[in-house]
């Protein structure tokens, strides 16, 4: 279950307990909150009849004492509805089938570790403060380090006793009879005078206690509604949609919900998750960009920092709130270890002016947009040869390849090499070329400051040309991976070549020689891109970053493929993931094996891979806009579509935009052959 | 360079800052307990300037601390939001000030610049 940052994951009847290998507990601002919520009738386990899973925040469990094997006579039944929003809420209701009086002994077995997610693996020893309040029936738990003051607080509705390891309820329920008791899971983040920190900010006084439901039913009615002939792919529109909305979170610093990263290990703000997240979904559902923007505008660097990997005008890489980040332990409350953030913040704003048609917001936004555009140059070209490149001042905690490929091998040659520090990756180049000139655009129309728009409109051209020269290998026909800090080549196939044909850095003569990379065999698995191509000695199809394929990164390269018209290949590798996608069911994992498809006939998932993640999610909605040819044209939304075959028909309907809403309308060439059929509504 | 807040606010000046946004506009009240003292300073910011004066006035943004933590700020050596998430420092109102608060006060005194922190060490992976 999920509620922006809030997150409760447990087992099959919906019992949580800490365990090494997985975030099992309650969660909220980087810290859990339970780590035991254990449920017996009668000293005995429950096992599960059914789950339902409501909505993402909202889920039902119908329980029986005792396991498979001997509860199918059971006399009792327990129900156990649980929702999040900003504090947790379970609704236990015993049900008594029987034609005596039920005496139970009900207890929820309630522990607290206030463990840092950081550090899920092994939870340092912290000392509790346990307070438990019979005559209130409420349970406190508290932890302090110094000022810092976390603390959960259990209430329960019903007569209860209470000791330091949990609840009882002693019962009896009547013949055909129910017992109920409303439990209240509060989680404190410690402010002045003991409140909590949130009641004391502006952005969270409006946010209590909203109400989840109506604001789930705006959400999915504000996005387009798609009808397709293929249900299957409705169906997973619907989840991605829903998926969304379960992702997105109100910071302490701004009003408005934006996407954290993904469940389980990144539900927090990440700036290259955002921006991605916000630059696949334009179509569908905008208003996530102009809030990332600004939270991302406020927290843009401002000075030299090497713990922080700070910059004046750099974007954030990550946010985190919890134990870890406040004392420093890890450079969290506020890192900015990301090359790629500060272009694509400029790639980001532009683009959702072009959709939206909102240039006060890019009026408002001139002055961080014009850092980020400076920062490129003044603190990114780090060896002075005009190329955006990074390395890290943070040698305890900082990220060693601070790209999206961010594990600390992804970065080698054909044969294992790694390159020095700085390192030039390539899909850098193309964000920042791709920054620069959208950065012109903005500068031309909306600042009024057209010397700035030529210079930058110069510089893009320049970089265009040089990037060509230097990492184009003509013996190998596409572009290298990095160049090391001396200017040489990192010779691997991988699939940032998608980057640079998203971004148009790419001259038009390469595209389709990359584009026969792209969906060749070495790359393409059959479900996806590959991070990295096969047949190289570092190739691993479960290695993340040197042969798995991700979603997010098939959809940026379906769209370059799209851009330089190559729309057999981009037809090809989207048909692959929207295959991946349903043929999985669920939410769209972050990242999935590099396997052959036919060597495996079903995707296998890895288990680092976390889900749902925005960008997944964010990448099958942007696969869909891709394969319809959206894009905004003046102040209409153009539509060409270029669908794979079998696809069918699909409509996607009330497109929002500067145009007000739109249609769009699609169908596959076997389909345009064919008689019409019945109206898909 | 250690500098007290009292010392650094000083010396702001009023000059145009042009690390702040045009659209940035707001008052900032710095509360510093010092024993049974409190002592405040009053941050207008605008335009681009940021004029500072004593007052006890209401702003759009309350920061409250003992003394030694704005000295820590001052100095670079304590970061803004860790001392926030830690509960050394409190906030009342408007949080979007607070991140701009972050480029009134410097970052630490040894940081370098990222070429200057590659060429000093060399490019070994």
């Amino acid at each position: 279950m999920i509620a922006g940052n809030t997150f409760a994951i447990g087992d099959a009847q919906g019992d949580m307990e800490a365990d090494p290998g997985e975030p099992f507990g309650l969660f909220s601002f980087d810290t859990r909150f339970l780590s035991r919520w254990v449920l017996t009738v009668d000293g005995e386990r429950l096992g599960t009849l059914s789950r339902d899973d409501l909505t993402h925040f909202e889920t039902r469990f119908v329980l029986v004492p005792g396991t498979a094997s001997h509860y199918v006579d059971a006399d009792v039944s327990v129900i156990r509805h649980r929702s999040v929003e900003d504090a947790f809420s379970e609704q236990l209701i015993v049900l008594n089938h029987a034609a005596e009086p039920a005496d139970l002994t009900v207890r929820i077995g309630i522990g607290v570790d206030f463990a840092d997610t950081s550090e899920i693996a092994q939870p340092r020893p912290r000392s509790v403060v346990v307070n438990p309040d019979p005559a209130r029936g409420v349970l406190r738990l508290r932890y302090e380090r110094e000022r810092f003051v976390r603390e959960t607080t259990v209430a329960s509705s019903a007569p209860v006793e209470v000791d330091d390891t949990g609840m009882t309820f002693r019962i009896r329920v009547e013949p055909n009879g129910q017992w109920r008791t409303d439990l209240r899971v509060t989680m404190t983040i410690g402010g002045e005078g003991g409140r909590d920190l949130r009641e004391s900010l502006q952005s969270h006084r409006h946010q209590v206690r909203r109400e989840m439901r109506e604001d789930l039913r705006d959400w999915r009615e504000a996005a387009p509604r798609l009808i397709a002939e293929r249900p299957a792919v409705t169906e997973l529109y619907e989840r991605c949609l829903a998926d969304l909305a379960a992702l997105r979170y109100v910071p302490l610093a701004y009003t408005g919900r934006i996407p954290v990263a993904g469940l389980p290990w990144a539900m927090a703000l990440y700036g290259r998750d955002s921006l991605l997240t916000c630059l696949q979904t334009l179509p569908f559902t905008p208003e996530l960009a102009p809030r990332t923007l600004r939270m991302l505008a406020l927290l843009q660097g401002g000075q030299l920092d090497d713990e922080h990997e700070e910059e004046p005008g750099k974007i954030l890489a990550e946010l985190r709130y919890g134990e870890a980040a406040a004392f420093g332990e890890k450079p969290t409350a506020l890192y900015y270890g990301a090359a790629d953030t500060t272009p694509l913040f400029v790639v980001l704003l532009d683009e959702y002016e072009r959709w939206s048609g909102d240039t006060v917001l890019v009026r408002q936004l001139r002055h961080p947009a014009r850092m980020a555009l400076d920062w490129i140059d003044e603190y990114a070209n780090l060896t002075g040869d005009g190329y955006l490149r990074y390395q890290r001042r943070n040698d305890r905690h900082g990220t060693a390849n601070q790209c999206w490929k961010d594990s600390t091998g992804a970065i080698v040659d054909r044969h294992g090499r790694e390159p020095g520090f700085p390192r030039a990756t390539c899909e850098l180049q193309g964000y920042a070329y791709d920054a620069k000139r959208r950065g012109a655009r903005l500068a031309r129309e909306v600042w009024g400051d057209p010397a700035y728009a030529d210079r930058l409109e110069r510089e893009a051209a320049a970089l265009k040309s040089r990037f060509d020269a230097d990492f184009w290998l003509p013996d190998r026909g596409y572009y290298a991976l990095a160049l090391g800090p001396d200017g040489e080549p990192v010779d691997a196939l991988t699939s940032n070549i998608g980057h640079l044909m998203w971004s148009g850095i790419v001259p038009d003569h390469r595209a389709g020689a990359l584009a026969d990379h792209l969906a060749g065999p070495d790359l393409f698995s059959g479900w996806g891109v590959r991070t990295y191509a096969a047949g190289q000695r570092p190739y691993n199809p479960v290695g993340s970053h040197l042969g798995a394929v991700w979603p997010s990164d098939n959809a940026l390269a379906v769209a370059g493929l799209r851009r330089y018209g190559c729309d057999p290949q981009a037809a090809r590798i989207a048909d692959g993931m929207l295959a991946m996608a349903c043929t999985l069911g669920g939410p769209v994992p972050e990242v999935i094996a590099g396997y052959p498809r036919a060597q495996t006939a079903y995707p296998v998932q890895l288990p680092v891979a976390g889900r749902p993640q925005s960008w997944s999610s964010g990448a099958l909605l942007m696969l869909l806009g891709s394969l319809l040819g959206l894009a905004p044209c003046g102040e209409n939304l153009l539509v060409n579509p270029a669908l794979p075959e079998g696809f069918g028909r699909v409509e996607l309907l009330d497109v929002p935009g500067r145009w007000g809403h739109a249609d769009a309308y699609g169908r596959d060439r076997a389909t345009d052959g064919r008689s019409r059929r019945s109206p898909l509504r | 360079m250690s500098s007290t807040v009292d010392e650094h606010l000083r010396r702001l000046g009023s000059g145009r800052r042009s690390d702040l946004p045009e659209t940035t506009a707001g008052t900032v009240r710095l509360d510093a307990r010092d024993g049974a003292q409190t002592e405040h300073w009053y941050l207008t910011i605008a335009d681009q300037h940021i004029q500072v004066s004593r007052s006890v006035d209401d702003a759009d943004l309350v920061v409250r601390a003992e003394r030694q933590v704005f000295d820590r700020i001052a100095g670079g050596q304590l970061h803004l939001a860790a001392a926030l998430l830690r509960n050394e420092l409190t906030v009342r109102g408007d949080m979007r000030l607070l991140m701009m608060l972050r480029r009134v006060f410097p970052g630490p005194p040894d940081a370098r610049h990222p070429r200057q922190a590659a060429a000093a060490r060399g490019g070994r992976p």
